[in-house]
């Protein structure tokens, strides 16, 4: 008993961290820019592949800093293509109802698949963790693989980094003065366009980063960038959109109910999470922390 | 009254000469076989949709350097199915509408089976390229459609009679299947298999609880491998397929799961997870539609071999390319054997019918258009030694005559529980 219990904890933990990791840029661009971006998962994928050619080009075998590394590079990388992609599209859907936003977003998923595919062709591709991470703890009965303990770590960081970036810097300050009423930051003088990229470049730099600290743990396709996309609406949603604090709250939750629907129904796979959201969504339509639609963090 | 002007002329003339260029299957002046391929050429499975494409144009070009059929060249008309059972009718129709009434190339369950009313009512056949399900010869089945590939149930008791032959001691088996039609189909004729086969054989009963059912397209499979793992399997079967399976298998290994297995058997992943994996592989067996080096010295499958090389550069051929030579070369055999192209004589000419594939000799059955082919499958291994991280280790051919169920068409397949 012990054993299960531990077993869907951990097995909880392990799906929340993952899905924060992929939502939390997702949830970011929604809370500024109020923009559904489904490339989200394409520019996750791009990330993924990005690392998965770094680290074959360095060999294969890797420490785990220069796993880390390689994650951080892949983040930077495409959060550079968010600079692109704001100025050439985004800027573009800020004036237009959400339904266009939502169609430019879904084509530059395609463009996305489509540019992994001439790229790295269709096959599959796969690399392993680090030697570090390639192992488990056996606690008792539970086995619990390192890899997985590090990308809960990863979640928490990234999680804890957001929350000091948006309440204790310049920057972050003015990001939040912007979502809460970007047309009154433009009657004071701020400079919203500028923040906009920001708050896009961190976006795309979150989707980078979690496609290069994931890889070792997907098998890649250009597949990939539907595997997590759902899941991070639903934290997103869950969560009150454009909530960081929401969708972290949200994955732990709903991580948790579909580990324990996942041990106590085994014929239903995967229907627990989707049955979670329509309940807290009839619950609680507007999130667990959002008032507003803009007001977050 | 219409007036006739030179522009007119000319114009009536280019469209005229246009005809040859866009109407199927005149080439030359010369009226050409038109073959449908409907086949998924984007989306999820243009991996294996790409490797039907290589399978019939090598078949078809192998046709016509020989000769063509009774004289006549053969003509491939390829179209997008996207796997998608809307798109896939609307190709196909579209085909039939354009007098291409023989096609193939469909890999997926649903779109074969959608294809069974479809072409009865547009008199075109459908052969299928590596679709799965057993309705297909079974309570769906349709005169229109015909597999000339093996079915799960043949595979599966081809995989578990060698199993309990060569390894009777593995008794306690696990399941992990994707929760959907394909991955039910395979567990339950495994079942049927290990409850016909397996005592029959080894003297014991199988100890194998519920199968794990795992989501498609999931990002995380840690909570199903634990409960695999927490079993103890001395032996498991899984049918989860192509990425998944990669993940499945990358997620398992600080488990333990599959290393400390006595046999994996993988349903039908030929050489897709050893690509990715490299030496990181577990070592299994796993099904092919074919298998090439099982086959060296057979003429068709070597020739298969070295064009689908030189075509895609991959020393690794998917089966389905082979299967979808297999139908070309079916449908060759019928138009040679009954002199027309007309569905109805194709469909008499496909019933009962002999002919050489890159897997040695396939027969048709009449009763329910599926064909009695070999059971291929090959052990995998990592290596460190080899250049692509894993080697093949040991491969068989198991007669398909000895494992292949009862005909009964438009009935639902029986199969036995344990």
């Amino acid at each position: 008993m012990m054993m299960d219990i531990g077993l869907v904890v951990f097995g909880g933990l392990s799906w929340a961290m993952a899905t924060f990791l992929v939502a939390a840029g997702l949830t970011l661009i929604f809370g500024i820019l109020h923009i559904l971006n489904f490339a989200h998962g394409g520019f996750f994928m791009v990330g993924a592949y990005l690392a998965w050619a770094m680290i074959e080009a360095l060999g294969g075998g890797v420490s785990i800093w220069t796993y880390i590394a390689v994650a951080l590079v892949s983040g930077a990388v495409v959060g550079a293509l968010g600079v692109l992609v704001d100025v050439t599209i985004f800027r573009r859907l800020r004036d237009v109802e959400d339904a266009y936003a939502l169609i430019a977003t879904y084509a530059l998923l395609m463009v996305c698949i489509g540019a992994i595919e001439l790229i790295w062709g269709l096959d599959f591709r796969a690399i392993m963790p680090p030697e570090a991470l390639n192992s488990a703890l056996f606690i008792g009965d539970l086995i619990a693989p390192t890899f997985t303990i590090f990308i809960i770590v990863c979640g928490v960081v990234v999680y804890v980094a957001l929350e000091v970036f948006m309440a204790r810097t310049e920057t972050g300050k003015l990001v939040r003065i912007v979502a809460h009423d970007a047309w009154m930051a433009r009657l004071l003088g701020l400079d919203v366009t500028r923040i906009y990229l920001i708050t896009v470049v961190i976006s795309f730099a979150l989707a980078g980063l979690a496609g290069g600290l994931l890889v070792a743990n997907q098998g890649l396709s250009p597949e990939l960038g539907g595997v997590f996309l759902l899941q991070a609406f639903g934290v997103v949603i869950v969560g009150g959109m454009g909530s960081i604090r929401g969708a972290f709250l949200a994955a732990l939750l709903l991580g948790q109910i579909e580990s324990i629907g996942g041990m106590l129904f085994p014929n239903y796979p995967g229907i627990f999470y989707l049955v979670a959201l329509a309940g807290l969504l009839l619950i609680r339509p507007q999130g667990l922390l959002t008032k507003g639609r803009t007001e977050w963090v | 009254m219409t007036r006739l002007t030179r522009r007119h002329l000319l114009a009536s003339a280019g469209a005229a000469a246009s005809i040859p260029l866009f109407a199927p299957g005149i080439v030359r002046g010369q009226t050409a076989i038109p073959i449908g391929l409907v086949t998924p050429l984007s989306g999820p499975q243009q991996l294996i949709g790409d490797a039907v494409r290589v399978g019939a144009e090598i078949a078809v070009e192998g046709i016509n350097e020989a000769g063509g059929i009774d004289g006549r060249q053969v003509a491939l008309e390829i179209r997008d199915s996207k796997a998608n059972p809307n798109d896939a009718t609307v190709a196909a129709r579209e085909l039939t509408g354009a007098g291409v009434n023989l096609q193939l190339g469909a890999i997926s369950s649903t779109v074969a089976l959608a294809m069974g009313t479809m072409m009865e009512g547009e008199g075109g056949i459908m052969i299928t390229s590596g679709a799965g399900s057993e309705k297909i010869n079974h309570e769906n089945y349709s005169p229109h459609v015909f597999r000339v590939g093996d079915n799960p149930y043949t595979r599966a008791h081809g995989m578990v009679q060698h199993v309990a032959d060569t390894q009777p001691d593995v008794n306690k088996w696990v399941g992990i299947i994707p929760d959907h039609e394909y991955g039910r189909t395979t567990w339950a004729v495994f079942i049927d298999a290990m409850a016909k086969r397996w005592e029959q054989t080894t003297g014991n009963r199988p100890e194998i609880p519920d199968p794990i059912l795992v989501p498609y397209g999931a990002g995380d499979y840690k909570t199903f491998i634990a409960q695999a793992t927490r079993l103890k399997p001395q032996g498991i079967f899984t049918s989860v397929y192509g990425g998944d399976a990669v993940t499945l298998y990358q997620q398992a290994k600080p488990f333990g799961l599959f290393d400390n297995l006595d046999v994996l058997v993988d349903s039908s992943n030929e050489f897709l997870v050893a690509s990715a994996m490299g030496n990181q592989v577990p070592r299994g067996w796993t099904g092919f539609h074919w298998y090439y080096k099982a086959n060296t010295g057979n003429p068709i499958s070597d020739r298969l071999y070295d064009e689908y090389v030189n075509r895609t550069g991959s020393q690794y051929p998917l089966g389905w390319a082979a299967e979808a030579q297999a139908a070309v070369l079916a449908y060759k055999a019928s138009i040679e054997k009954t002199g027309s192209t007309e569905t109805q004589a194709v469909i008499d000419g496909l019933k009962g019918l002999t002919f050489d594939s890159a897997t040695g000799p396939r027969t048709i059955r009449a009763e329910d258009n599926q064909a009695i082919k070999n059971a291929e499958m090959a052990f995998i291994e990592p290596s460190n030694s080899a250049e692509a991280g894993f080697e093949v280790t040991d491969s068989i051919s198991i007669d398909g005559a000895d494992v292949i169920e009862a005909a009964n068409p438009g009935e639902k397949l029986e199969l036995t529980t344990l």
